[in-house]
């Protein structure tokens, strides 16, 4: 994504665009929205995924904003509930634009979806796909509005389902139709507009292209927690699928060791060569406690000094911050990981040196094609990225890092986007960015 | 907004309270002040960069000021290139090559200072023109006065982005 603009959504009231880059750091004080902002991207990574992958008869699973690492409540709960008699809005705005990877050109794809309530939930009403002069617009808020309006360079044109297809434009098991479809399919009923010419087959295909190209992800995005699973003594054998905290990471990295050598190899160099940036660990291995593989097994640290090795130690025996920063890690660095990361604090529990290490890793593994959305409260891990970023440590150019400054307002919350130049400067702070670090570090020197 | 900063009124800026009770600030803490609270930013780079990093004040404080975006850099090596440049003129008369090269470089056009020579140099429209460049200085007198105030809310002294 390279931007996202939301209204009416939790804190955010005012229509607002945050600009993203392949690193975005989130910062700003507790409650001011950035983990709302975190779910609201899965929700519409989710949302777009859905209109690719979907079956175009099942349709499409509405984003849920309650699953784990986010819980955002109730429709009501993640409205812009703006106090006394003006109350709750009745819908929530969001739209997100990319340039496609896989085209050539400058102009963005467009996603907007408005979200209304159902039930007690928030589901799509409104969607719109644009991408330069092909559209596509969608509502889904009345019922008895059957009508799908599109366009590309050659004019625009409206249909309306039949009576025997109306159904498509409803919910059905909770699903979002995907209704962009049905004039291709069902080539009948569709009225030019403005003195548009008739439709043709290639209009279609421009419109069902442009929502393909959208391509946010093809997979989901990996959405850490704030405090990861603590370590066990013994693992077993068990799932090894994503967790927000991190769980399965042992079994992941067990299943590596014992089953693909060959990624195994490479991952643990990986992983080591952090751990001895960082000052963590000078190696990872895991230890069989049995035979076979599915036998119990232990996670192990070691740390060397000089020439001489220290002993193996159990990841339980270790610093919590190993623990709490090796499913990050594992993550980012596993052959296979999704092109999106949201992470909430990873730097818990790591001494400044390592939370800069992790700043320097995040420099390393940004790029356009992985994602890397982080809120955090590190100094350390900001001011890395802006000196790697200044050095040209890493492949990643001040355009390539957007840092969203959460500030609050009265009654709501105002994303600033600040960027980093070539010198290393932060640029477009607005007055109040980090005044209370300004002001304490004035009393501190007694100035 | 922004502007530059010589090494010689460093002292008057970056000075330890408390104060008297009841004192009010003096012009250099006002431009501090109008850096840290306000809307200013301080401009650094080349020489003058190291100059300041010989305060222990300013060091200390740089490090935030920089994170905050509050503190500007400007590429020491274009800086020095181009104080390189006029030396090799000697169109000046102070000895702040480094300084005139850098507001040239920057497009900054206020400097706080209290070198004679400098301040010549700085409205010298050979050396720093569209605008002219201006000076902020306490060489008759500490108090803030709306010569400074006036100084320190023209935008068109600074052509850097926020």
């Amino acid at each position: 994504m390279d931007s996202i603009t939301i209204e009416n959504f939790r804190c955010f009231r005012q229509r607002q665009t945050a600009r993203l880059a392949p690193l975005t750091l989130l910062v700003g004080e507790n409650s001011t929205g950035k983990t709302s902002f975190l779910a609201l991207i899965r929700a519409l990574s989710d949302l777009t995924v859905g209109f690719q992958a979907q079956d175009i008869l099942v349709g499409i699973q509405p984003p849920d904003f309650k699953e784990d690492p986010y819980d955002l409540g109730s429709f009501d709960e993640i409205v812009h509930y703006r106090g006394g008699r003006e109350g709750r809005t009745g819908t929530f705005n969001a739209t997100v634009t990319r340039i496609s990877k896989y085209e050539t050109g400058d102009e963005p794809y467009q996603f907007h979806v408005t979200f209304g309530k159902k039930g007690t939930t928030p589901v799509p009403i409104k969607t719109r796909f644009a991408h330069g002069d092909t559209w596509s617009e969608q509502d889904f808020s009345t019922v008895g509005a059957y009508t799908l309006r599109f366009g590309t360079h050659r004019g625009s044109w409206e249909w309306n389902a039949p009576d025997e297809f109306r159904t498509l434009f409803e919910f059905r098991e909770g699903k979002l139709p995907m209704v962009f479809y049905f004039p291709r399919v069902l080539n009948e009923n569709i009225t030019p507009l403005h003195a548009s010419p008739p439709d043709t087959q290639e209009d279609h295909e421009s419109l069902e292209d442009m929502v393909f190209n959208f391509r946010l992800d093809t997979q989901r995005p990996f959405a850490s927690a704030p405090v990861r699973s603590k370590p066990r003594r013994t693992y077993d054998p068990a799932r090894t699928t994503s967790d927000p905290e991190g769980d399965y990471v042992p079994m992941y990295l067990a299943s590596m060791f014992f089953e693909n050598k060959k990624t195994w190899t490479k991952l643990k160099n990986e992983l080591e060569s952090f751990g001895k940036f960082a000052g963590l660990f000078d190696e990872v291995s895991i230890k069989s406690l049995g035979k076979r593989d599915s036998e119990p097994f232990q996670l192990q640290v070691r740390k060397s000094s000089g020439r001489s090795k220290g002993p193996w130690r159990n990841l339980i025996d270790v610093g919590y911050g190993v623990s709490q920063v090796l499913p990050v890690i594992t993550e980012l660095l596993r052959p296979d990981a999704p092109d999106t990361f949201l992470l909430q604090q990873p730097e818990v529990h790591l001494h400044p040196s390592a939370q800069a290490a992790l700043g320097s890793l995040f420099c390393q593994v940004a790029s356009r094609d992985r994602q890397l959305i982080v809120e955090t409260h590190s100094d350390h891990l900001l001011d890395r990225v802006r000196m790697d970023v200044r050095d040209g440590k890493s492949d990643l150019k001040p355009e390539d890092v957007s840092i969203l400054f959460f500030e609050r307002g009265d009654l709501d919350v105002h994303i600033h986007s600040l960027r980093i130049d070539e010198e290393g400067n932060i640029v477009d702070a607005p007055d109040g960015y980090r005044s209370f670090f300004m002001e304490e570090t004035a009393r501190s020197l007694g100035l | 907004m922004c502007a530059i900063m010589d090494a010689n009124v460093a002292g008057e800026v970056f000075i330890k309270r408390p104060k008297p009770a009841g004192q009010p600030p003096t012009a250099g803490e006002k431009f501090l002040i109008w850096i840290k609270e306000g809307p200013g930013h301080l401009v650094v780079g080349g020489k003058l960069r190291k100059e300041l990093g010989r305060v222990n004040l300013f060091q200390e404080w740089a490090r935030e000021a920089q994170l905050s975006g509050k503190l500007r850099s400007i590429n020491d090596e274009r800086v020095n290139q181009n104080t390189a440049k006029l030396e090799a003129k000697r169109n000046y008369r102070s000895n702040d090559p480094h300084v005139i090269a850098l507001a040239q470089i920057s497009g900054v056009r206020l400097l706080y200072t209290n070198d004679k020579r400098l301040q010549d140099d700085f409205r010298n429209e050979m050396l720093i023109d569209d605008p002219q460049g201006q000076i902020y200085e306490t060489l008759k007198g500490k108090k803030f006065t709306a010569t400074h105030k006036g100084l320190l809310s023209r935008e068109d002294l600074c052509p850097l982005k926020r």
